[in-house]
């Protein structure tokens, strides 16, 4: 769970069976299998559509496929060997989508914010769409000064790949852009810089 | 009442931008008290006076140059000033009615709007625009009407749409924004965007205000101040541009912050539009500098002590920690308790 003071961060759910849905996409990343397993348990009986999508990119390495493809043979399950990947395939489930889909995500911070942008392209409403958060507090996060977006930041300060500026990561959060907001660590006076620190610790 | 432009001012490079002793007296000082929270300082925006309260949208002496300065830097760099999300062109059209309506009933001698059915004739003597365009076709006008009304009008405008009981962002010009980004802001809802803002969720003010606003109804708008400080008379100050502006707030002194520094007034006059029922934000800045300020002794003793006594959560907010002591050493003498 992220429970921090970061007042524009989103509140995320726990999976949970949506009731009212005719059909239901389950798509996760990492360690957010875990909770995929356990909303599938939560779902047995259910006489519903169910399609699986698992991205096998993790930043702490872990991986439910195994434990997924065991629990259930005969879901539709697709494979997708990273985040990006997975996003596209969503987004060209979504297009065929139609009323009474649910959506339920699992993952990182980062894979949630893509994945609630291609939600919000296809108008899918609040109650039709749930996220359950796992894994690590790493932070996706975008230069203010080049537009560059950077995945997995866990420190206050780091290099823009993009500028080559050193940048500070505000706690400002956008979903529009699923990231964090960074911006030149010193630019009052070039070499004096904020303390460095762990995000979220 | 005629106003004497100043149509070649700067507001970057060389800050030719200076104020006469008419625009500092019809400011909206915005300090009602020696000490300064946030509060829920919402009025009704009614006509009061002949200053920058008379007008629903004011223009003052600045109004030719800051234009100019909005265009500089909007060509500068496009998409990062002006944003809008798709579904907000009914809105647009809402601001861009409400502007010219307001302009031209407002200030008859430099704005004028005729109107045959969706033929529109908008004339804006003061830029030397004179445009016929068909009302709600985008294809008649030579930007966005967002775009198109506001390059022509003094101050940021923002538009929030109202959406399960909150407002959103839905598109924005701002090429004077006080250090946020407009691209990274579009899209947020009320609680997300005042998300930095110290103090102001705790205190209660932030829920009490929405609920306020989602009452607001059309032709009965409201208005707010709000106030930062800044060096230099610059408009663009986004976060996107920090490495440029920053290094200046080191270069402050209790000898020259009487020129360097500027109080930011903004004047929030809020709209609820006819047919997208949105909510226009203006944010109409004003800049004085300190020395302007101390041109009226009683603002600057109230300033200094305003200053002296901010919160340092809002110091830091409002991001000028590494100025305040200069600027309150430099306001002192203005305050016979000090001196005393």
């Amino acid at each position: 769970m992220l429970i921090t003071g970061i007042k524009s961060r989103p509140v995320y759910d726990r999976l949970q069976p949506l009731p009212g849905g005719r059909r239901h996409i389950v798509a996760g990343q990492g360690s957010g299998g875990r909770a995929m397993l356990r909303l599938l348990d939560d779902m047995a009986g259910l006489d519903r559509p169910i399609t699986l999508l698992y991205s096998q990119e993790s930043f702490s390495g872990q991986d439910f496929l195994a434990q997924l493809q065991q629990a259930h043979p005969h879901l539709p399950l697709q494979v997708l060997a990273s985040n990006q990947a997975l996003i596209e395939a969503l987004k060209a489930l979504l297009i065929d989508a139609r009323m009474g889909t649910r959506l339920y995500l699992a993952g990182s911070e980062s894979f949630l914010g893509s994945a609630m942008q291609v939600a919000t392209h296809f108008d899918l409403n609040r109650d039709e769409v749930l996220r359950e958060h796992s894994g690590t507090l790493v932070r996706r996060v975008w230069c203010v000064h080049c537009d560059t977006y950077t995945e997995n930041v866990t420190q206050r300060l780091y290099d823009c790949p993009g500028c080559g500026l050193t940048l500070v990561v505000r706690d400002h959060y956008s979903r529009r852009l699923a990231a964090f907001q960074a911006v030149k660590a010193d630019a009052e006076v070039p070499g004096e810089l904020p303390p460095a620190e762990e995000l979220d610790t | 009442m005629n106003i004497q432009f100043n149509p070649d001012e700067t507001y970057r490079d060389d800050y030719t931008f200076a104020n006469s002793p008419e625009t500092i007296a019809r400011a909206p000082f915005p300090f009602p008290d020696d000490d300064y929270m946030y509060s829920m300082n919402l009025e009704p925006h009614v006509s009061v006076g002949d200053g920058a309260f008379r007008a629903a949208f004011d223009i003052d002496e600045h109004y030719i140059s800051e234009c100019r300065d909005r265009a500089i830097t909007l060509e500068k760099d496009p998409g990062m000033h002006y944003v809008s999300a798709p579904h907000m062109m009914e809105a647009q059209w809402d601001l861009l009615e409400l502007i010219m309506e307001s302009y031209a009933r407002d200030y008859p001698q430099y704005f004028s709007l005729e109107r045959e059915g969706r033929q529109w004739h908008w004339t804006n003597r003061l830029l030397g625009i004179d445009d016929r365009f068909t009302f709600g076709d985008p294809a008649t006008l030579p930007y966005e009407p967002m775009e198109y009304v506001t390059r022509q009008a003094q101050g940021d405008w923002v538009l929030q749409e109202e959406r399960d009981g909150t407002l959103y962002w839905g598109a924005g010009i701002a090429t004077q924004r006080a250090d946020y980004s407009l691209r990274f802001n579009l899209g947020m809802s009320w609680e997300e965007f005042h998300g930095p803002v110290p103090l102001v969720k705790e205190i209660g003010m932030l829920d009490r205000a929405l609920k306020f606003l989602l009452r607001l109804r059309t032709g009965h708008p409201v208005r707010r101040l709000n106030w930062s400080l800044t060096v230099n008379p610059r408009l663009e100050v986004s976060a996107e541009s920090l490495p440029e502006w920053a290094p200046d707030r080191t270069i402050v002194t209790a000898e020259n912050a009487g020129k360097l520094v500027y109080l930011r007034i903004e004047l929030q006059p809020l709209h609820r539009l006819p047919r997208s029922n949105a909510i226009v934000f203006p944010i109409r800045t004003y800049l004085l500098s300190l020395e302007d300020i101390a041109t009226h002794p009683a603002w600057a003793r109230r300033m200094h002590r305003v200053l002296r006594d901010l919160n340092q959560q809002l110091v830091d907010y409002k991001g000028f920690s590494r100025y305040r002591d200069a600027a309150v050493e430099w306001l002192s003498q203005y305050d016979d308790e000090t001196k005393a």
